[in-house]
């Protein structure tokens, strides 16, 4: 049995309902709005209004929150480290050559929210719709192609190989292999990735063979019917707004 | 349907794969095509549908010459292709859309694609799961969702590469059943010449990328020539 390659089965909302080139388009440039943002308080209110765009596009709680939990575990040596590296501003907190300042506490901030509302954003677009169907419209916009094809068959197959990987732990495991610091290890280690590669290249050669023998040409096509309503226009003009409103006052900020 | 005269293939390493095959398919016809792991089969597939290129006028299928681009591309339309292992094939994120990959590949309408991606389920038995995601499914019901994508593309002549590899008993059981229940003619490579015996009339015994023997699926209890080319003879009835 191979592993779940859906996380989520997309619910309907009123995200999920609108034109997947238009929410695509409409989210792109609100994760470029919110990357490009200094300041604390607009990232903040970035952060918020992910968090509304999450409600609104009805993702569930638990699967959101797992994946913002991975996320901040990572960021947290960050967080954590920011404040003590920056010296400008006034110091907050200080003990012999160790000293946390406002500034840096405000970067950390800044970073986090950031970090958080363009993840959200990320995972609201991803819940609004199956990724092929994103992945489709992305072409529609203009994705050059190859890139389209690249991400949608790594999306499917990465799950394989990873029970491919999987199967060669047991394999080494079972023959006694341990992890350790040595040159067999490395050796080891080195030449499990080099299988990996040749079998994920013969996967990609037979994926290919199938694909052509029913019949593609390059094209990917889906039976989504993509049609613009003043309801998308609507949407995207919301967001893009918003976003752009924040962007703005960050600037004058 | 398949006329294959002196086909020849040799991998780009210079091993041999195919080294003069020749045979002939009528169509309606049920045709088992058995030998040992590395006799070719796959590679013969592989030529028949088009995906690798052999020789000029070597090879007619369903009335097309596949080492011409022109009628190469008219080839999905007429040959199916299920490929030994389904993981290979089912790579749409559900079942209803992976069915549809190749009707929409030919240029079809909408409603017409999901006409045929509702029958071709029906005829697999998996009515109503167009929604489920393939890498869920297990062995025989992937198996069962590769072949409704290449039904859906109604093809006239359908190839199927070791139809029963990954299947447990009842999986097998329910693939024969089918398996004998599919219109059109049917090429079935395959080691396990249980299932041969039960769904082909006839056989074709490839080896060393040669046509060793061809004959009715009686061929099939001869010891001597099984043992000879790395199979087993098949005992017992259907």
């Amino acid at each position: 049995m191979t592993r779940n390659p859906e996380h989520l089965a997309p619910r309907d909302s009123p995200l999920a309902r609108r034109d997947p080139r238009w929410r695509l388009a409409a989210f792109a440039l609100a994760v470029v709005a919110v990357a490009v943002l200094r300041s604390p308080l607009p990232s903040l209110a970035a952060l918020v209004f992910a968090l509304a765009l999450a409600v609104v596009g009805r993702v569930p709680d638990r699967w959101y929150a797992a994946r913002i939990g991975v996320l901040l575990i990572a960021l947290a040596p960050f967080l954590v480290v920011v404040p003590f590296t920056i010296d400008r501003g006034d110091r907050v907190w200080e003990w012999r050559f160790l000293h946390v300042t406002k500034e840096g506490l405000i970067v950390a901030l800044t970073l986090a929210a950031k970090t958080v509302a363009l993840v959200t954003l990320a995972l609201t677009l991803l819940a609004s719709a199956p990724l092929h169907v994103t992945l489709a419209a992305a072409g529609k916009l203009g994705v050059p192609r190859l890139l389209v094809h690249l991400t949608l068959l790594t999306y499917r197959y990465v799950f394989l190989l990873l029970d491919e990987f999987g199967r060669l732990r047991v394999a080494l495991r079972v023959r006694g292999f341990r992890n350790a610091m040595t040159g067999h290890a490395y050796r080891t280690v080195g030449q499990v990735t080099g299988t990996l590669i040749v079998r994920g290249a013969d996967r990609a050669e037979r994926v290919s063979h199938a694909m052509r023998c029913r019949g593609f040409d390059g094209h990917f096509r889906c039976l989504t019917a993509y049609r613009s309503s003043p309801v998308d226009v609507l949407m995207f003009v919301l967001i893009v707004g918003i976003a752009g409103g924040i962007v703005a006052w960050d600037l004058r900020g | 349907m398949i006329d294959v005269r002196d086909l020849r293939f040799a991998y780009p390493d210079g091993r041999t794969a195919l080294a003069g095959v020749s045979f002939h398919v009528a169509a309606g016809e049920a045709v088992g095509l058995i030998g040992p792991n590395g006799a070719g089969k796959t590679t013969l597939f592989l030529c028949l549908c088009g995906v690798l290129r052999a020789r000029p006028g070597s090879l007619a299928v369903a009335g097309l010459d596949p080492s011409d681009p022109a009628q190469r591309k008219k080839l999905p339309a007429h040959v199916g292709v299920v490929f030994q292992d389904s993981d290979d094939q089912l790579f749409s994120s559900t079942v209803g859309d992976d069915v549809a990959f190749g009707p929409l590949n030919l240029g079809l309408p909408a409603d017409e694609v999901r006409k045929r991606v509702a029958e071709a389920l029906g005829r697999v038995g998996m009515t109503g799961q167009d929604d489920r995601v393939p890498f869920h499914l297990s062995g025989g019901e992937k198996r069962r969702a590769a072949i409704a994508g290449v039904l859906a593309m109604h093809p006239d002549l359908l190839l199927l590469d070791e139809p029963s590899m990954f299947l447990d008993a009842r999986g097998r059981r329910e693939l024969i059943r089918l398996i004998n229940a599919l219109p059109g003619t049917k090429l079935i490579a395959s080691h396990d010449l249980a299932l041969v015996r039960d769904t082909c009339s006839r056989v074709i015994v490839i080896d060393t990328g040669r046509v060793v023997a061809e004959g009715p699926a009686e061929l099939m209890r001869n010891a001597e020539l099984m043992e000879r080319h790395g199979l087993e003879a098949v005992t017992g009835q259907s």
